[in-house]
């Protein structure tokens, strides 16, 4: 997937905040240190980030709270002006087009739901979720056409009706998604779309967002503080501190190597043959195999009883049936700790 | 530690400077003559900006042409413009309309019966309420028509009415301006300061040039009286719309005015209601007291009551005031708390519009019988109740009756604190005044507070009004010390008692809903006229936040203090007086704050039943028709008002900080 062309792309975005920001992040900016920005009464929101999604992919932001997430968002979207940096989407700076070309690329391009879920609480469910289409000039009678398939969409049929403090919190995010969605928008902002709802709520709500995009194919940068949501949803992430991304890469690699003790910290707990994909640690010798072969899409958790069981050496093949390595289950033990 | 103790320092210099201040000023009461310049303010020192006012507003209500258009012109089309709907609805509602024939016979189409619009109250009040505020907003219209006071009556309701559409609609279109240009935000604040404070009389006289004697001018001074707190709510409330909102309406592409109107706008709808409910409150307050200036109304007929003497109609008319502030006020109330319910099954317009059709169907049925029955059309003359001589027996019992008593406690206050409260403001010489009020507010708030009081107060001297704004001054002084007391009390009480915080909680309720005006008709028929009963309608009127806000400090202070000083073995007297009313004194301040505001308001009327301090002089511009006095008399007491709000505040911060308590809102 990383192959892709970039649909949504970072390029040395830079957000501080305070009087004079520009001169300073363009400046000696780049070495400064968060005391040398306090000191000079600013706070650097975002520095330096760069990155790009590819089309169809979950890019999910990973950081504790206060480390710029919702800052590098909000430029994306371009809620906020860019100290320096650029932000492309599909192509187009959205620093560089004017105010009506923006409200065009957020009405048909882009989309976003909200931790607190942002809804309007005078309209119905099947209000809120036809706003967007509403203040676009679409007719209501099409536009309700519209929200009623968003609201079958999300599992809330029968609560047209029903007004936002009616809801529960689930409930509500559903909405918030829907709505998000009426618009078929093609890059999708999710800013903790969960952080607010009860564990076993969120777990719900994480696998209705991945049955969601196996229909949609959006592009999504989705945002969380939750390590275990990240590695479970992610194509690619991005954790972030102090308003650097401090690495990038697939769950795997975070699991596998780690960039320093800040993330090593997080991926401590996670399960690792949950993680893992067979492919990743097969090894690529062309030892000879004698036994079931794998598949490289599999994780490790899934063939590990498997592997266990048997004393030979599995044949690894991807999705086209090429062998692409082999696996022998010595090399399983750092795996399954 | 050594930041402590300077700070210590730094207070043990501040107390000294005013105590010196005071000192200094003592000494020139001793030391100087009476006709020593500092002690009374020369009259040839002073300087006349009331005339020119009056003349220039004079000749901008007559003379003055804007592109060849004469102001005049502008303003009584505006008059003409506001007086249309105006008297629509009020013919609708109460007096009906009469046409002159070419032959002069009249022709006359009636209002609406008083039974369908009683009806229409009710189901409305069901609809956004409970069955008791229906039963009450019954009994309050039945108590108009019972009474006779059922045109009185709907003439200020359609005041109220026409005053809160066009105050609504201008408050929220400037609170609006505010929230999208904070510099108008600022530049609009301390306007509303000063249109807030500055008394209802003053506003009276150039409505009066501009719009003639009537209910139109009264009207518009409503409005412009009522305006501020509405447009302030409005900034407040859409500022107050959580941020993702606010980020929703521009991702989601929505234009401005979208953003404003479809998005902001309705989110912040229950703090605009509850707006709302107060510009209604304070319209009902004004356009009463406005009857001075021929409003008419329940206002007019307690004013030409009380001045005929007929006790009986005077408090038939005040209890309606009553009923009417009461019942406003919780409609509007339920109507701004009311959730959102969805609807079971989707259905047709007929029934989405229950409440209209009903009252359609309602006031249809009682104009159809009241061919048949004309009573249920207006209410028969022959059923009202007189109050009058009734009424008037009572009054007479209780003040025969209780003669000694009311004479005793009256002559005494008069004697032990009036008297000798107001021939000390009167003494003190202004030079001194002035150097106490500038320490004072140094020592608060630094240079620029010690500046706003100096500036304030010799600006009053400066106009001559010196003497007028010490009688103002001392009534309220005396009046705030006496709120602050008894509300303490009363607070305290509350703040220990769940029972009593209950009890109080209801009265106080009542007390902040009442208009200002219907505090003076018990007072004038106990205590007649004169600073005595003034006195006591401000503490009446003005004591509320001092019970509430004493009360809820009690109640806020944090659970955790208290179990440490349970812990540390304090006794039930040391937990009051030593760790919860000391927490509490942030929240009491600012109760004192709010108690002190209230009692200027209440000054400003007390001209009605003979108070002689600046609020008279307001009083007489108008039938002076002197709008440049009435003005400078009022900015007077504006300024006295906003001097004791930005050093209580300024106090209050002191405070909060050395108790190491946010600074409460
Ligand atoms: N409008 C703003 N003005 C000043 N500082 C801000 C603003 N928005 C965010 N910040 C600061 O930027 C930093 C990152 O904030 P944010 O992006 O909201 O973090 P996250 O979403 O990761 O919790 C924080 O220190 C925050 O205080
Ligand atoms: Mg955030």
């Amino acid at each position: 997937m990383t192959t892709q062309k970039a649909f949504l792309e970072c390029k040395g975005v830079w957000k501080v905040f305070g009087p004079g920001a520009e001169d300073f992040a363009t400046n000696p900016g780049g070495e400064a240190s968060t005391e040398e920005f306090s000191a000079h009464g600013l706070i650097a929101g975002v520095r330096d980030a760069s990155l790009s999604v590819a089309k169809g992919e979950i890019f999910i932001i990973m950081g504790l709270s206060g480390s710029g997430k919702s800052t590098l968002v909000r430029c994306m979207t371009g809620l906020h002006e860019l100290t320096a940096g650029h932000v492309l989407i599909d192509g187009i700076d959205i620093n560089n087009i004017s105010e009506k070309e923006l409200v065009k690329l957020r009405r048909k391009k882009i989309s976003m739901v909200f931790q607190d879920f942002a809804l309007l609480p005078h309209l119905t469910v099947l209000g809120n979720i036809a706003f967007p289409l509403k203040v676009q000039g679409v007719p209501r009678a099409e536009r309700e056409a519209t929200a009623r398939k968003m609201i079958e969409l999300v599992g809330l049929s029968g609560r047209e009706s029903y007004y936002p403090d009616e809801l529960s919190g689930g409930q509500q995010q559903r909405v918030g998604i829907a709505r998000s969605l009426t618009t078929q928008p093609e890059v999708w902002f999710l800013d903790e779309p969960f952080s607010a709802l009860d564990p076993l709520i969120r777990q719900e709500m994480q696998s209705e967002f991945l049955r969601l995009q196996a229909m949609l194919h959006k592009t999504i940068v989705f945002i969380t503080h939750d390590f275990d949501e990240a590695i479970r949803l992610a194509d690619r992430m991005a954790v972030m501190k102090d308003g650097e991304i401090v690495q990038m890469g697939t769950p795997e690699e975070f699991i596998l190597n780690p960039a320093n003790d800040y993330i090593r910290e997080f991926t401590k707990h996670i399960p690792k043959d949950k993680v893992l994909k067979v492919g990743s640690i097969a090894n690529g010798s062309d030892a000879p195999t004698n036994d079931q072969p794998l598949q490289a899409s599999a994780s490790l958790q899934s063939v590990a009883e498997q592997v266990i069981a048997g004393d030979g050496r599995h044949p690894v093949i991807d999705a086209a049936g090429q062998v692409i390595g082999s696996l022998h289950r010595s090399e399983l033990g750092p795996y399954l700790l | 530690m050594s930041h402590q103790g300077s700070s210590k320092a730094s207070a043990a210099i501040r107390v000294t400077a005013i105590l010196a201040a005071i000192a200094v000023a003592a000494a020139f009461c001793y030391l100087l003559p009476r006709s020593n310049g500092l002690v009374v303010f020369p009259a040839d020192w002073t300087v006349d900006w009331a005339t020119p006012l009056t003349d220039w507003m004079k000749y901008l209500s007559r003379d003055f042409d804007v592109f060849g258009l004469q102001f005049a012109k502008i303003t009584r089309f505006l008059g003409w413009l506001v007086s249309q709907p105006f008297e629509i609805l009020g013919g609708v509602m109460g007096t009906g309309f009469t046409f002159y024939r070419v032959d002069a016979e009249p022709f006359v189409i009636p209002p609406l019966p008083w039974t369908g619009i009683t009806i229409c109250i009710v189901l409305v009040a069901h609809h956004v309420g409970t069955s008791r505020l229906a039963l009450w907003s019954a009994a309050t219209f039945l108590f108009f028509a019972v009474f006779g006071l059922w045109e009185s009556a709907m003439l200020t309701l359609s005041s109220v009415t026409i005053a809160v559409i066009i105050g609504g609609f201008i408050g929220v279109l400037l609170g609006v301006l505010g929230y999208r240009k904070p510099w108008v935000d600022a530049l609009l604040q301390p306007i509303y300061d000063i249109m807030q404070t500055l008394p209802l009389f003053s506003y009276l006289v150039p409505m009066i040039l501009f719009f003639g004697f009537g209910p139109i001018a009264a009207l518009m001074a409503t409005v412009i009286f009522a305006l501020p707190p509405m447009a302030r709510v409005t900034t407040q409330a859409l500022n107050a719309v959580p941020n993702s909102v606010k980020e929703f309406g521009r991702i989601a592409g929505a234009t401005r005015f979208q953003r404003t109107w479809w998005v902001l706008v309705p989110a912040a709808r229950k703090q605009l209601l509850l707006g709302l409910n107060q510009l209604i409150m304070l319209s009902l307050a004004v356009v009463i007291v406005a009857s001075l200036i021929g409003a008419g109304g329940l206002g007019g007929d307690v004013l030409k009551a009380l001045r005929s003497v007929r006790m009986g109609d005077a408090l038939a008319s005040g209890f309606a005031i009553t009923f009417m502030a009461i019942t406003l006020d919780r409609l509007s109330y339920a109507v701004a708390m009311r959730r959102h319910v969805h609807e079971t099954v989707t259905r047709g317009w007929l029934q989405r519009n229950k409440l209209l059709v009903s009252c359609l169907a309602a006031m249809a049925a009682t104009i159809a019988l009241s061919t048949v029955l004309p009573a249920l059309h207006t209410y028969p003359d022959a059923w009202t109740v007189e109050l009058g001589r009734f009424g008037n027996g009572v009054v007479s019992w209780i003040s025969s009756t209780f003669d000694a008593q009311i004479t005793g406690l009256r002559d005494g206050t008069i004697v032990w604190f009036l008297k000798p409260t107001k021939i000390f403001f009167l003494s003190v010489p202004w030079a001194g005044f002035v150097l106490v009020v500038g320490v004072v507010g140094w020592a608060l708030g630094g240079w620029r507070l010690a500046l706003l009081g100096v500036a304030i107060f010799t600006a009053i001297a400066l106009l001559g009004y010196w003497k007028k704004a010490m009688i103002s001054l001392y009534i309220v002084v005396l009046s705030v010390f006496a709120s602050m007391i008894i509300g303490f009390a009363l607070g305290l009480w509350g703040g220990l008692s769940d029972r009593a915080n209950r009890a109080l909680t209801a009265l106080v309720d009542i007390l902040q809903t009442l208009p200002t005006f219907v505090y003076l008709i018990p007072v004038v028929m106990l205590f007649s006229i004169g600073d005595f009963p003034a006195f006591v309608a401000i503490v009446l009127y003005a004591i509320a936040p001092g019970i509430r806000y004493t009360a809820a400090g009690i109640r806020g202070v944090r659970e955790n203090l208290i179990e440490g000083a349970m812990m540390s073995g304090c006794n039930r007297r040391q937990m009051i007086w030593q760790v919860k009313v000391p927490l509490a004194l942030p929240t009491i301040l600012l109760g004192l704050n709010q108690v002190v505001m209230m009692a200027f308001g209440m000054l400003v009327i007390t001209a009605l039943v003979g108070t002689r301090g600046l609020e008279e002089v307001t009083l007489v511009a108008i039938s002076r028709v002197n709008p440049g006095d009435g003005l400078m008399a009022g900015l007077g007491i504006a300024g006295m008002a906003i001097v004791f709000d930005r050093y209580i505040k300024a106090l209050n911060r002191k405070l909060a900080h050395q108790l190491g308590l946010p600074v409460p809102k």
